[in-house]
């Protein structure tokens, strides 16, 4: 056999070496991750959890056994929602309103604040809860009459709309009339398209795929406006001084928290739990942690459970 | 099926910005294939260093990547275009490499006798490569090109992340407002399944007449 | 460089010729350089290159994070490959069967997959399919749909190759009493893949190009990495030229590996003439 050694010549891991070796190097040289984003507050998520209640028994037979002997819950929720639900790449951590809730509600049903967070296109979750996938939905879920039918809704537990967003400098669009004839920038498939729609049919809507690429299109004015839900802007605007957010949200989107339908007994359970953390002032410091680092003043009052329609 | 009658406006001008976008891109990338093909065969060697590293950079990067990087990069460098526009000259660009490619090949199948003969005739370089072998050789890769052609309106459809609202994004925009999503990408892709076949239509017909039998 | 070809058009430049090229290339590198400077001004002004908008690419869990999407994206492009490669093969073969009951469902298969965009069908996976109880994991959400439409891909690449194959070859193994079956499996297709090994890691690189639409179906690949990073340090642009960059090395090295490939296969004589004529040992 005359073969030469072939394997000298293959460049694919030679490539990724000499990518791992600039990373360690470039590692050696930086300290911490750059830019630190409000609403990280790591060491106040231990507190939260070291203060969270643990359900003293659970019903036999019952989902939330199932989910205590597996030890974790399943959640399908986000990775790019700031100050909702947004994985730190540093430390790999889910960060946010959301993700704390669903860290709370898995010590309640386990003792552990132990989930593993399943990233769901928000067209698909009816789906991953019927077919149990997942355990419960944390995911700017709003609840509505038509999704309650495939869904149970737990909650409300947060009350959020959504807001237009312009450059700092604009005037003349406050409020959802003012997008007659606009061009207006929305992320793509959320909620915001048919809110627009609706509010000001004549608008011409432009989608991109993440928040990012939304304010940077309306940074360079590919849009008069940006529309979209109020939590994840307050971060954004926050962080940009160059944009700003124009009066109030205009849309009143109840988030529950989504189960499989027809199982009135964790639905039971899960708003049992929330009107509990509620009470006991929990709630308000998962505001704190989250919503309340880009928002001046105390946490606001928690929408009541089973107020919203779809969720009775 | 109502579903596609009722939103037959928002199918047509999907189908219409498809239909540019593919027809402005193909005229875009055989332009810029034709320019990159003669630098890579061309006696400068810079011109052809640039041409090779030309095919190799826009080749080896996702086009979903080159479309957002253009998109929100350019403005930052002084360059504001529309969504639309700018998709053109990405999707183009990008194409433009991979015809490059084929039009390189048609240069090679042409024989070496026709350039020895152009040259004897005191042509240049540029008049042999313009009058004597481009014309044979894009005739000898009609078929590849066509294959770029439906490649490149597969490819019109990431503009759909861009915010250009061409027939995938006007399919999906119609879904999230009806729900019935079946009916609606079946519609679609049997939309882009007759495009196509127009493609395979004018390829082979154009084969037909140029083709050169070696 | 210099194929062939690049002979064909002009003769050795004489010292009047190299002195225009050299001319027009220093012309050429300089407009070039003040185009890129006037770029990157532009690019500085607007802040786009300030430090603190770089400095997180400079850091280890950054990297971390988009090495972890990057394997991501080979684990998604590895499956893809692996089935869409297998399924080419079955419908390659299919297309050349002498039975019209394979020969006209694999042909249409391919001619259908192939004129409908791979994010058509993402979207038919992502949105249509849980509608009708089937809601796969993410992974096989963004696999599911390239696999479909690269079988096209593949099954023509190994098409071409199998036809490439003399005919001969077959008719040998035929003659040797050996079943149709045995003697595509065992004489021709070895030869084809062989002859068509290049093609095939141009399309591997082409998959591996389509991994990137897992930032529709937030699989976490490395595109999507990036989009998360993006949202999480708001440096769009800064993110997305890194981003850019990987995908340049990994794919610009694969395509090295097929040239390599090719270049070896015209040099050197197929394996089974190596293996009928005795060679010296070295």
């Amino acid at each position: 056999m005359v073969r030469t050694s072939a394997g000298k010549r293959w460049a694919l891991p030679v490539a990724v070496t000499a990518l791992s070796v600039a990373g360690l190097a470039a590692c050696s040289s930086g300290g911490d991750s750059g830019s630190a984003v409000p609403g990280s507050g790591g060491g106040k998520q231990d507190d939260l959890v070291a203060a969270a209640p643990v359900a003293a028994n659970l019903p036999a037979g019952s989902t939330m056994e199932k989910i205590k002997k597996r030890g974790e819950l399943i959640v399908g929720g986000s990775l790019d929602a700031p100050l909702l639900s947004q994985q730190n790449p540093a430390s790999k951590k889910v960060e946010g309103l959301d993700a704390d809730f669903g860290r709370l509600l898995a010590k309640y049903i386990t003792g552990k604040p132990n989930v593993k967070i399943v990233n769901s296109a928000s067209e698909t979750r009816e789906a991953l809860l019927s077919n149990g996938t997942v355990d419960v939905v944390f995911q700017t879920y709003s609840i509505t009459p038509e999704r309650a039918k495939q869904v149970a809704f737990a909650g409300p537990y947060y009350s959020s709309g959504l807001v237009i967003t312009t450059k700092k400098d604009k005037t003349g669009i406050a409020t959802p009339a003012d997008l007659k004839g606009k061009t207006v920038i929305a992320g793509a498939n959320t909620p915001a398209i048919p809110a627009i729609k609706k509010a000001a049919p004549d608008a011409k809507i432009v989608t991109f795929g993440s928040d990012p690429e939304c304010v940077q299109a309306l940074k360079q004015g590919r849009g008069d406006a940006y529309v979209q839900d109020e939590a994840v802007l307050l971060a954004t605007a926050k962080q940009d001084p160059t944009i700003k957010i124009q009066g109030k949200p205009f849309t009143s989107d109840p988030y529950g928290i989504g189960l499989k339908h027809g199982d009135a007994q964790m639905k039971q359970f899960v708003n049992d739990w929330l009107k509990q953390i509620q009470a006991s002032g929990l709630w308000a410091k998962v505001w704190k942690n989250s919503i309340g680092t880009v928002v001046e003043g105390d946490a606001p009052q928690p929408p009541a459970i089973g107020s919203a329609p779809g969720s009775e | 099926m109502n579903v596609i009658t009722d939103h037959l406006s928002e199918f047509g001008h999907g189908l219409l910005l498809t239909a540019e976008l593919t027809l402005l891109s193909l005229a875009g990338a055989l332009v810029a294939g034709t320019v990159v093909a003669s630098m890579r065969v061309s006696p400068v060697r810079v011109l052809r260093a640039a041409g090779m590293a030309y095919v190799e950079v826009l080749q080896n990067v996702p086009l979903l990547v080159w479309l957002v990087l253009a998109v929100f990069g350019l403005p930052e460098i002084g360059l504001m275009t529309g969504l639309f526009t700018t998709s053109v000259v990405v999707i183009s660009l990008y194409q433009g490499a991979y015809t490059a490619e084929a039009v390189r090949s048609g240069i090679n199948a042409v024989p070496a006798g026709q350039g020895e003969a152009a040259r004897a005739l005191g042509l240049t370089f540029t008049q042999s490569l313009r009058l004597v072998v481009l014309p044979q050789g894009l005739r000898t890769v009609v078929q590849p090109l066509g294959n770029i052609a439906i490649m490149t309106l597969m490819n019109t459809a990431m503009a759909a992340a861009v915010g250009v609202v061409e027939l995938t994004a006007a399919a999906n925009r119609v879904n999230l407002a009806e729900a019935t999503p079946i009916w609606i990408f079946v519609t679609a892709g049997l939309a882009y399944m007759a495009l196509s076949g127009l493609f395979g239509l004018v390829t082979g017909a154009l084969e037909r007449k140029w083709a050169i039998l070696r | 460089m210099s194929a062939p070809s690049s002979r064909l058009l002009f003769d050795e430049p004489g010292p009047r010729a190299r002195r225009r090229i050299r001319i027009a290339t220093v012309l050429a590198v300089l407009v070039a350089g003040a185009l890129i400077a006037l770029a990157l001004r532009q690019f500085a002004d607007n802040g786009q290159l300030a430090a603190d908008r770089w400095r997180p690419y400079g850091t280890w869990p950054m990297w971390r994070y988009l090495l972890e999407g990057l394997r991501s994206t080979v684990q998604a492009a590895a499956m893809a490959i692996a089935l869409a490669g297998t399924a080419g093969v079955v419908l390659a073969l299919g297309r050349v069967s002498p039975s019209r009951w394979l020969r006209i469902p694999a042909g249409a298969y391919v001619e259908i997959v192939r004129t409908v965009p791979a994010l058509l069908l993402v979207y038919v996976v992502l949105f249509a399919l849980p509608r009708y109880g089937l809601d796969l994991p993410l992974f096989w959400k963004l696999v599911v749909p390239l696999s479909v439409s690269n079988a096209a891909a593949f099954a023509e690449i190994f098409r071409a190759g199998i036809r490439s194959v003399e005919r001969g070859q077959l008719e040998a193994g035929l003659a040797l009493g050996l079943t149709r079956g045995r003697a595509m499996r065992l004489v021709v297709l070895p030869q084809a893949a062989r002859r068509v090994l290049p093609s095939l890691v141009s399309q591997s690189v082409g998959v591996l190009k389509d991994t990137s639409l897992g930032f529709v179906v937030s699989y976490a690949e490395l595109l999507y990495s990036g989009k998360v990073l993006a949202n999480y340090n708001h440096l769009l642009i800064q993110t997305y030229l890194v981003i850019a960059l990987v995908y340049l090395v990994i794919n610009a090295s694969l395509a090295k590996l097929a040239r390599t490939l090719e270049a070896r296969q015209r040099t050197r004589p197929s394996r089974s003439v190596r293996q009928a004529v005795p060679t010296a040992q070295p």
